[in-house]
């Protein structure tokens, strides 16, 4: 009986950990390449902006120091592109190739279609808001 | 019995709050999986019509006549530019607003130009006409129009720019040799459906324009 409470307590921690965790969504890389090489990177979406937490002071600085002209516009954007959750951004098509950016449920995808690489992304845009902050807070610090 | 009794309800208590928990974490887990999932990571943008009917949509297709394999196509919120465009301040773009000298205007005084034409009554009134190419700049129903139709270039471009007269002005509202494009953004945002742009040659077609809808034509 005490193994069921503790394991009943156990999964309900995870169910609530898994929640929080996976609240705003995945950040989803995927890379196949045509040499057979396949990079494929789920991270949960909250865990982007804690990550900015544990980079190290310098080495966040120095390339935020490098993006400062165009932090603004990323945070505009971040927190503008957030009033469009379904919209077709760019469409480019050339022969085999193809890129589109998007909007859809939420989250900004990037589809890079190229005959020796296919790169897909999708970012939710509230994580996308959410390092905006990060960077600048860490911009004006510098 | 007593001690039973409370190690049912102990139990159904835990049980209770588990079944919450694991509810509670579907609700918010599976809307997310299901759109993950519904993607795939080549699918066609399927476009909601989700935005509001007030939302004014810049659009920009190139085409290729001769192959359907090339095209461009960009729709940019008109309220995103303007909230975007002052964020940018590199080369000639500063605040919202694009400068410009004498040399880009070819000796041209542009707000002479168009102190004239804004003053003048519709109909045409310039024409320029010689062996290579015709230029034609109109004011029509409220419309700056200008028409190029280069008859010798070898793709045989022609060119057509219509631009409401309200949002010329607010262009050049700005101070002198300066392009106040927020305002232009803005002046074009309350117009309606407009066909901005024009391009044509034997190699490429291209179409700016307004209207209310999000995605593609």
């Amino acid at each position: 009986m005490l193994l069921a409470k503790l394991a009943l307590g156990f999964c309900g921690t995870m169910v609530l950990a898994g929640t929080y965790t996976f609240h705003e969504g995945i950040l989803r890389v995927d890379e196949d390449h045509g040499d057979g090489r396949h990079v494929h990177v789920w991270v949960p979406a909250a865990i982007v902006p804690m990550a900015l937490h544990v980079v190290p002071r310098h080495r966040l600085e120095r390339a935020t120091a490098k993006a400062r002209p165009w932090l603004p516009m990323f945070r505009a954007l971040a927190k503008e592109v957030e009033k469009y959750p379904e919209a077709d951004l760019v469409e480019v098509r050339d022969g085999n190739e193809r890129v589109h950016i998007r909007t859809h449920s939420g989250k900004l995808l990037i589809d890079v279609i190229e005959p020796d690489a296919n790169i897909h992304v999708v970012c939710p845009l509230v994580m996308m808001q959410d390092v905006s902050e990060q960077l600048a807070k860490s911009a004006s610090g510098v | 019995m007593i001690p039973h009794t409370r190690l049912s309800v102990e139990n159904a208590g835990v049980v209770l709050a588990s079944a919450v928990l694991i509810t509670l974490g579907c609700a918010n887990l599976i809307p997310t999986f299901a759109a993950q999932a519904s993607l795939g990571p080549g699918a066609s943008g399927q476009v909601a019509a989700s935005s509001s009917s007030h939302d004014r949509w810049l659009h920009v297709r190139v085409t290729n006549p001769n192959s359907s394999e090339e095209s461009v196509r960009v729709n940019v919120p008109l309220e995103l530019a303007e909230k975007i465009l002052p964020t940018i301040n590199q080369h000639r773009l500063h605040s919202g607003k694009v400068s410009f000298d004498e040399a880009d205007c070819h000796g041209v005084d542009i707000r002479a130009l168009l102190d004239a034409v804004r003053t003048s009554k519709d109909g045409e009134f310039v024409t320029v006409q010689n062996k290579d190419s015709d230029v034609r700049v109109a004011k029509r129903n409220g419309y700056l129009l200008v028409h190029v139709f280069e008859k010798n270039h070898p793709k045989k471009s022609q060119v057509e720019v219509k631009v409401p007269m309200k949002v010329v002005d607010a262009l050049f509202s700005a101070g002198k040799d300066e392009l106040d494009l927020v305002a232009g953004l803005r002046a074009l945002s309350i117009q309606g459906d407009t066909e901005l742009v024009s391009v044509k040659d034997e190699e490429n077609s291209v179409r700016v324009w307004v209207d209310s809808k999000n995605g593609s034509d």
